[in-house]
């Protein structure tokens, strides 16, 4: 019993880890972003406002990849060992 | 400290004040179907909170860095959004652990929606937006 409880807690961390990897991209995408933008403002100065308008909407998306994958993790960490654990006893109960 | 950009403010207004209808809607949907509680309030407000403070730390990333070199602008958005990540996870984990999950979690994802709705709404703001950077530039 305690070893599946080991079991289901370390594979609830684990996944929470792996879903995290998924954050990784939305930092390298608007580092991209702002790169570019830079760039773009060095050769056109007077579009200043035109271009960070358009790259906060777009880090804003871009953000929302690593966001999914932050929710997951969090469920993973707060909510479903509980829930697995609960589950997991419940069956034993009704199997004795 | 530099001062906010007014681009970057207007555009956390706009986010900050879709965050809020779309919070109220929230807890009038709690409410109607017989869910709601002082915790989904507090779930909601904290998070809602957070992912405002989001916006607008990102906006002073964006605002600072387009100051800097190609190369040092990238490495300073992907530290602050690292950081922001952290943050998040600490509000959102605080707000499911005390207060209602679900209240918790919806919230971080009304900015996206609000950006969602940006193409329909904010044609008039950025026409206007870029007629007075048009006189500005005259000038």
């Amino acid at each position: 019993m305690e070893l599946a409880i080991g079991i289901i807690l370390g594979c609830c961390a684990l996944g929470a880890g792996m879903a995290m990897i998924a954050g990784i991209g939305p930092g390298i995408g608007e580092g991209n972003a702002v790169a570019s933008a830079c760039e773009a403002i060095g050769r056109q100065p007077e579009s200043q406002g035109n271009v960070t308008t358009t790259m906060l909407m777009g880090c804003a998306i871009a953000e929302t990849t690593g966001l999914y994958a932050l929710v997951i993790a969090i469920l993973l960490i707060f909510l479903a060992p509980g829930r697995f654990v609960n589950i997991l006893v419940e069956t034993m109960n009704n199997l004795k | 400290m530099a001062k906010l950009d007014k681009t970057v403010a207007r555009e956390t207004v706009y986010i900050s004040v879709w965050v809020i209808i779309l919070s109220v809607f929230m807890q009038a949907v709690f409410l109607a179907v017989g869910f709601w509680s002082i915790k989904v309030f507090f779930g909601n407000l904290l998070s809602a909170c957070a992912a405002i403070l989001n916006f607008l730390l990102m906006g002073i990333t964006v605002q600072n860095a387009l100051k800097k070199e190609e190369k040092d602008a990238r490495q300073t958005m992907r530290f602050s959004q690292s950081m922001r990540m952290l943050m998040l996870f600490a509000a959102a984990g605080a707000g499911v652990l005390f207060f209602d999950p679900i209240a918790a979690v919806v919230p971080l994802f009304f900015p996206r929606v609000a950006v969602g709705f940006r193409p329909f709404i904010g044609k008039k703001t950025d026409s206007e937006a870029a007629a007075t950077e048009k006189e500005q530039s005259k000038e």
